[in-house]
């Protein structure tokens, strides 16, 4: 396993404990209904998705810095793997833009903790598929070449 | 089909058995990526591949060729 290959794998881990986690104290904070009411949870929720974002940067960014550890075949792994991040970041939004607006279409209007969603689940749903991409790139080349 | 063929396993095995690690070190890349170049699964860019004929102190043809 390359350097970059097992940096994934444990980032698929990270993102997975992480979103299980930010959707755990989503629903135990009361969800929707509380977002607006209750500052600690958002906060909570912010501190979650942010600290989730650095732990993601330093996972790869570090591996830039050694030396042999990462290379053009990886480089053109990580670059394949933006169309997987870029898929599923267009089926994030189509999914919330249908979702949506066939449960609010009656009321003209959507609330707002629905943009905060929408930004975490994007934002998840890209770091998952950044390192899903990446695990399937080396599976693919060492498969077919 | 034309294919890219190597000889990085014998180039190794003629310079006192270089180890993989010891061809990454010097080529600039990592050991599965040799391993990859090896087994044909991966063709290397132009200057990776310049930078292991390099490795070998032989021509790039004596390391890659085109059939």
């Amino acid at each position: 396993m390359s350097p970059l290959q097992k940096r994934s794998l444990y980032a698929l881990l990270i993102e997975i404990i992480w979103a299980a986690a930010i959707i755990a104290v989503f629903i135990s904070q009361g969800g929707a209904a509380k977002w607006d009411t209750n500052a600690d949870f958002r906060l909570i929720m912010d501190g979650m998705w942010v600290g989730g974002l650095i732990l993601y940067w330093w996972l790869f960014s570090s591996i830039n810095q050694r030396p042999n550890q990462f290379d053009e075949r990886d480089k053109t792994i990580i670059e394949k793997s933006a169309k997987v991040q870029w898929m599923a970041v267009v089926l994030s939004l189509v999914a919330w833009v249908i979702g949506l607006s066939e449960h609010f279409h009656t009321q003209g209007q959507i609330p707002v903790i629905y943009l905060s969603l929408i930004f975490f689940s994007t934002l998840i749903a890209s770091t998952l598929a950044q390192s899903v991409g990446i695990l399937f790139g080396y599976w693919r080349m060492n498969r077919n070449g | 089909m034309a294919k890219i063929q190597n000889r990085i396993r014998k180039l190794r095995f003629d310079r006192y058995e270089m180890t993989q690690q010891e061809l990454a070190e010097k080529a600039g890349c990592t050991r599965q990526t040799v391993i990859a170049i090896e087994q044909g699964k991966y063709v290397p860019s132009l200057e990776l591949s310049f930078r292991i004929a390099r490795a070998f102190q032989v021509p790039l043809e004596d390391v890659f060729q085109y059939e």
